[in-house]
């Protein structure tokens, strides 16, 4: 039974980070109508800047997050610049091909400038625990999704209270209209996609301390935030957190429960993803 | 037409061309050459009905491993067929499942599903792991076996590829891409247009991976089930020409000829030009170098 519980416990904390990447993704696919194939890697961009400053001038993650931040939505506010503003009216293919060569281009990038080898950022905090009683919390994880959370629900915050955000929930559901009522897409889109890029890369640096940072650690959570935006419905945003709970805790029980799960959680991911579709095409028909 | 009948000529004839010393060296990368380019079109034949497929690495992977685990067993050919089959029996779940969804569906399924044939492959009892796989070389190790293999293969992707342009079957293929509520109201079967296209693109690349595996001697599933076979299948036609014949097949020998120098130059990483090509031919040169070659004639 503590088994169980300490199984559950660490697929919630895990699940505060998927959100926050998959939210990004849901954000550039719901706002932009951008399929990202490139979305992971803003995270990666993330994780090498924090293990950058970390091995160069010792900059605690904390601080980097912020950093991260910042650079992540120039990023991919660039990218959207040069990019995705060019294709945001050709062929779905087109949009897919070109998030998908960006993807690999920045992979082989990290590849040929770092090599194929992880990076951990290990601050003097990385392994420190909580007890609570018969349970443990690994600090880092507890941050993780304490930071998540409330990056998410700032979020919130934003998309409904301020004009910006609900000029940004507007070009979601119309493309049409909200240029009649004097809001410009363009800027609109340029901040939602920054956004996006912003919040994976934020990811970016917890995950260098949690996990570690290499040339494909944003690919796996492409694909796997992928699966939690097919689940939730594409472009729903309130979906995300849910859906990355699910996607979390199946991991967690897979890893502790199936024999040899080590190498198969790599595989859950999909699984959700398949049932999704399954149920999708059922309900279409 | 005619340029594809050229090509196809001067690789029949390519082993009794006077080569001297680079005729060993040309045949082999002739082969990997022919493999690509085959994927690439089984790729183009996906494409053709609007449907972006990152899963041509996986089904590239699942004939080289059904050579692998097979023709020990059963013999070249018959191995051949089976790993094709196996890849065409995976697609035909994997379409029917996505195809019916929107487009996207299907280009992330196909992506995560060929990420977990990896992890599979590396974790079955009976695939040999991380390690790999040994596979007996075709007909018993006759000299000009894999070549002619792997033009065989070429042939029959040729083959479908021009019978797709050439019949009503390609206006069908048009309609799913443009339209699909419209090739709807046309009275096109879009879901069975598709599935087809799927199908015999994912036969094809199943043939390939096992000639692949037959010439390469050693399956692992890194090198089998690697991302980097599917990039390669598709910004083969990208470059070359989408929905062509002839597009890939030039694309093939421009782009898998550069990357035999660039494989020397650099060794891992050099995927980075392919993404580069990529981004470069979709926002500059949208219908490859077909599209220069007609622009500049009329």
């Amino acid at each position: 039974m503590e088994l169980f519980l300490q199984t559950l416990l660490n697929g919630l904390l895990m699940a505060g980070v998927y959100a926050l990447v998959a939210t990004g993704l849901a954000l550039s696919l719901g706002v932009v109508g951008i399929v990202n194939f490139a979305h992971g890697e803003f995270l990666m961009v993330g994780a090498y800047l924090s293990y950058l400053l970390y091995a160069a001038r010792g900059v605690d993650p904390l601080l980097a997050l912020g950093l991260a931040f910042l650079a992540a939505f120039l990023v991919g506010a660039l990218t959207y610049w040069g990019l995705i503003r060019p294709v945001l009216k050709a062929p779905e293919l087109n949009q897919m091909l070109l998030t998908f060569g960006l993807s690999i281009l920045l992979q082989n990038l990290a590849l040929l400038l770092f090599g194929a080898d992880t990076r951990v950022v290990a601050p003097p905090y990385q392994a420190a625990t909580l007890a609570l009683g018969p349970f443990f919390l690994g600090a880092v994880p507890l941050g993780a999704f304490l930071l998540s959370l409330a990056l998410l629900l700032l979020l919130q915050a934003f998309l409904t209270r301020t004009p910006l955000g609900l000029a940004m929930r507007a070009v979601a559901q119309n493309r049409l209209a909200p240029g009649l009522l004097g809001i410009e897409a363009e800027r609109v889109y340029l901040l939602a996609f920054g956004l996006a890029a912003a919040l994976a890369g934020v990811a970016g640096v917890m995950l260098s301390v949690m996990l570690y940072a290499s040339p494909t650690v944003g690919f796996v959570f492409t694909l796997k935030s992928f699966a939690i935006v097919a689940l939730a419905g594409l472009g729903n945003l309130r979906g995300v957190m849910p859906a990355a709970l699910v996607l979390a805790l199946a991991e967690a029980l897979v890893s502790t429960y199936v024999p040899g799960g080590g190498g198969l959680v790599e595989a859950v991911f999909f699984l959700v993803l398949f049932l999704a579709l399954v149920g999708r095409a059922w309900r279409w028909g | 037409m005619k340029g594809v009948v050229l090509f196809l000529l001067v690789f029949v004839l390519l082993p009794f061309l006077p080569l001297g010393v680079w005729r060993a060296y040309l045949l082999d990368a002739g082969v990997f050459l022919l493999l690509y380019t085959a994927s690439a079109l089984s790729w183009d034949l996906v494409a053709r009905t609007g449907q972006l497929s990152l899963a041509h690495g996986a089904f590239f992977g699942l004939g080289a491993y059904g050579v692998g685990l097979l023709e020990p067993h059963v013999g070249t050919l018959p191995a051949l067929l089976s790993g094709s089959l196996l890849a065409g029996l995976s697609a035909l779940l994997l379409g029917s499942v996505t195809l019916r969804l929107h487009g996207l569906y299907f280009a992330i399924a196909s992506l995560a599903f060929s990420e977990v044939l990896r992890t599979l492959a590396l974790k079955l009892p009976f695939t040999g792991g991380p390690i790999g796989l040994p596979v007996p070389p075709a007909f018993g190790g006759a000299p000009l076996a894999p070549y002619y293999l792997a033009f065989a293969v070429l042939a029959v992707a040729v083959g479908l590829s021009l019978w797709a342009e050439h019949s009503p079957f390609r206006l069908a293929q048009a309609a799913c891409r443009q339209s699909e509520p419209v090739a709807r109201v046309l009275g096109v079967r879009v879901v069975r247009v598709k599935l087809l296209s799927l199908l015999l693109g994912s036969l094809v690349a199943g043939l390939a991976g096992g000639v692949y595996a037959m010439k390469a001697l050693f399956i692992n599933p890194y090198e089998a089930f690697s991302l980097g076979r599917a990039v390669e299948a598709l910004v083969i036609p990208i470059f070359g020409g989408l929905y062509t014949t002839l597009g890939p097949l030039l694309g093939g020998v421009v782009l898998v000829g550069l990357e035999q120098v660039l494989r020397l130059w650099i060794q891992e990483g050099y995927l980075v030009v392919y993404g580069a090509i990529l981004i470069l031919a979709i926002l500059f040169l949208p219908r490859g170098l077909m599209g220069l070659w007609r622009r500049r004639r009329g």
